[in-house]
């Protein structure tokens, strides 16, 4: 069965991580992501590589569960790999095998892992923070915008709407899918086009059920008379902890690292 | 085709933490020919099991036999043999129409037969949906060509019961098949469901909640509590038991209601329960007095 299952990745966990705030969070996340692509050279990897393991171990995750979300990417990586291994150029470069050099080959491997820490960070975020969080978080950061009349109120409704819709739907899709098998439907031979024709029976009755549960939502929120410019309060306010100082200092602490790193420890690409 | 099942169980998520234990050992058996209901309170595993009973749902453990299909546990059944059960077991789930898709009636209904008999000719396609469309009271050439979304609540779903009959099933499972329809719409379409058993299906499973229906029109009743079939008996025999159907979060039929309440007035009747059963014990108690 696909319900019963909440939605997203979301690993219950009572963790360090986990009680941090979603706001600084995302906000770290965000300068992980730009420094995986500034690092230059293997030693900030190493740095990058211990923020990530020590992270982990504080947010109570598995490392298996975490190591579980590069199966999404795998392919991915390998494109990335194959195409850099073939197209990187470099003056002096060594053949060592065919037509692979030694730098294609250190380069290729730089980019495969950048892709897979890059997945592991935001999936950290993923497991430790509930769908929920995450929506206020963005919402919280973006309020800035409503300056320049940026919809941030409505883009995080939509954002939470769609959210909340995910597994009904789910399930709805499985319920859909149990009454056509039983009318015959195969959904797992023939090729790709077959295949794809198969899904018209699912997809069909699905999105008209979307259409009827958005309409009902849309005349549920009109008779309680639901204003997206009313001034609300919220029942889940987010305050900065301890824990967010002491995350976001070990944080600051290892992207400084990173930056040094990369201005003495040489250059791979 | 006779269904016998045994200690079957089934837990949903089984490998996560929050599994939950859907079947706790089913033992039933429903013969040839049984207008067969199934009751309990929501949650008690009904729709688990009769899901089980076409191979939508892969036996865990336990042994269940749908005629001369093998479906227990650990037996392996090929994607062409269970393709073969589901069409001699018709299923239909909650609310069908939801599950119509096709641009016109003809399409939504011959989808079955083109997936179940792939050799059929186009003659006996059209001959075959006509048939269905027939069954459920349709006028084959009025709404061949409509699109199902054009049809009112009741007409849609009889179409989609058409869906399902048209591989000529001979079980037919029908999970709350008058959910949802006004007082008129249920009563048509219980008499023809019950009609069907005239033509190629043998037997019915009817899931409900609605006590009065599966009364009417049932042989033999079984109580689900807790993923257990509780009780199996009668109609009669079942709704006579009042104190034990109470500790299965189950109320009573109308007509069991009143006479209970006669039996507190000193009036005692035997009744089967059906409505005119029922009014007739009044009017002999009547009389005799």
């Amino acid at each position: 069965m696909l319900a019963d299952v909440t939605f997203g990745q979301y690993y219950e966990a009572n963790s360090f991580v986990h009680k941090m705030d979603a706001r600084v969070k995302l906000i770290l996340l965000v300068l992980y992501i730009v420094l995986i692509f500034v690092v230059k050279n293997f030693y900030g990897f190493l740095v990058v590589l211990a923020f990530l393991f020590i992270a982990t171990l504080f947010s109570k995750v598995p490392i298996l569960e975490l190591l579980k979300s590069i199966k999404g990417v795998v392919f991915i990586v390998i494109l990335t790999f194959v195409l850099n291994i073939f197209f990187y150029r470099a003056d002096d470069a060594k053949v060592i095998f065919w037509f692979i050099t030694d730098k294609a080959l250190i380069f290729s491997c730089f980019m495969a892992l950048r892709i897979i820490t890059l997945v592991l960070g935001s999936m950290l975020l993923n497991l430790t923070t509930t769908p929920v969080a995450l929506t206020d978080g963005i919402e919280s950061l973006l309020k800035p915008l409503k300056y320049i009349k940026f919809p941030v109120h409505e883009l995080a409704l939509v954002m939470s709407i769609a959210l909340r819709f995910i597994p009904i739907l789910m399930s709805e899709a499985d319920r859909i899918i149990m009454a056509q098998k039983a009318r015959g439907a195969d959904f797992e031979s023939g090729n790709i086009f077959k295949r794809a024709k198969a899904m018209i029976p699912i997809l069909i009755p699905l999105l008209i059920s979307a259409f009827r549960r958005a309409e009902e939502l849309g005349d549920a929120m009109d008779s309680r008379c639901y204003s997206s410019s009313a001034v609300r309060t919220k029942y889940r306010v987010m305050r900065l902890g301890w824990r967010d100082l002491l995350g976001a200092l070990f944080a600051c602490v290892c992207f400084a690292g990173i930056i040094i790193l990369n201005i003495y420890g040489g250059v791979v690409s | 085709m006779q269904i016998i099942s045994k200690d079957l169980t089934f837990a949903y998520n089984k490998k996560a933490e929050f599994n939950r234990q859907a079947l706790n050992g089913v033992d039933l058996v429903i013969e040839e020919g049984d207008v067969f209901g199934i009751i309990g309170h929501t949650g008690s595993g009904k729709s688990t099991f009769i899901q089980h009973l076409n191979g939508l749902i892969k036996t865990q453990s336990g042994t269940l036999k749908v005629g001369s299909y093998d479906l227990s546990s650990g037996v392996k059944n090929k994607a062409n043999v269970l393709k073969q059960l589901r069409s001699e077991v018709g299923m239909v789930f909650q609310y069908p129409e939801y599950q119509l898709f096709a641009e016109t009636v003809y399409e939504d209904v011959a989808f079955g037969v083109r997936n179940f008999f792939p050799s059929y000719t186009s003659e006996q396609v059209d001959e075959a949906v006509q048939n269905a469309l027939n069954q459920v009271g349709l006028d084959y050439n009025e709404i061949k060509n409509k699109s199902p979304f054009e049809l009112s609540g009741g007409q849609k779903r009889r179409v989609a019961i058409a869906g399902v009959l048209v591989t000529k099933p001979k079980v037919l499972v029908l999970d709350e098949p008058v959910a949802g329809l006004d007082p008129q719409g249920k009563k048509q379409l219980m008499k023809l469901i019950l009609n069907l058993k005239q033509n190629s299906v043998k037997t019915v499973v009817i899931v409900s909640h609605d006590l009065d229906e599966v009364t009417e029109n049932c042989n033999k009743v079984a109580v689900f509590y807790n993923g257990k079939v509780v009780m199996c008996d009668t109609p009669k025999n079942i709704f006579n038991n009042v104190k034990e159907l109470e500790s299965y979060k189950l109320g009573l039929p109308i007509t069991a209601k009143c006479t209970q309440e006669l039996k507190k007035l000193g009036v005692e009747i035997d009744t089967n329960y059906k409505a005119s059963d029922f009014v007739e014990n009044i009017v002999r108690a009547y009389k005799n007095k």
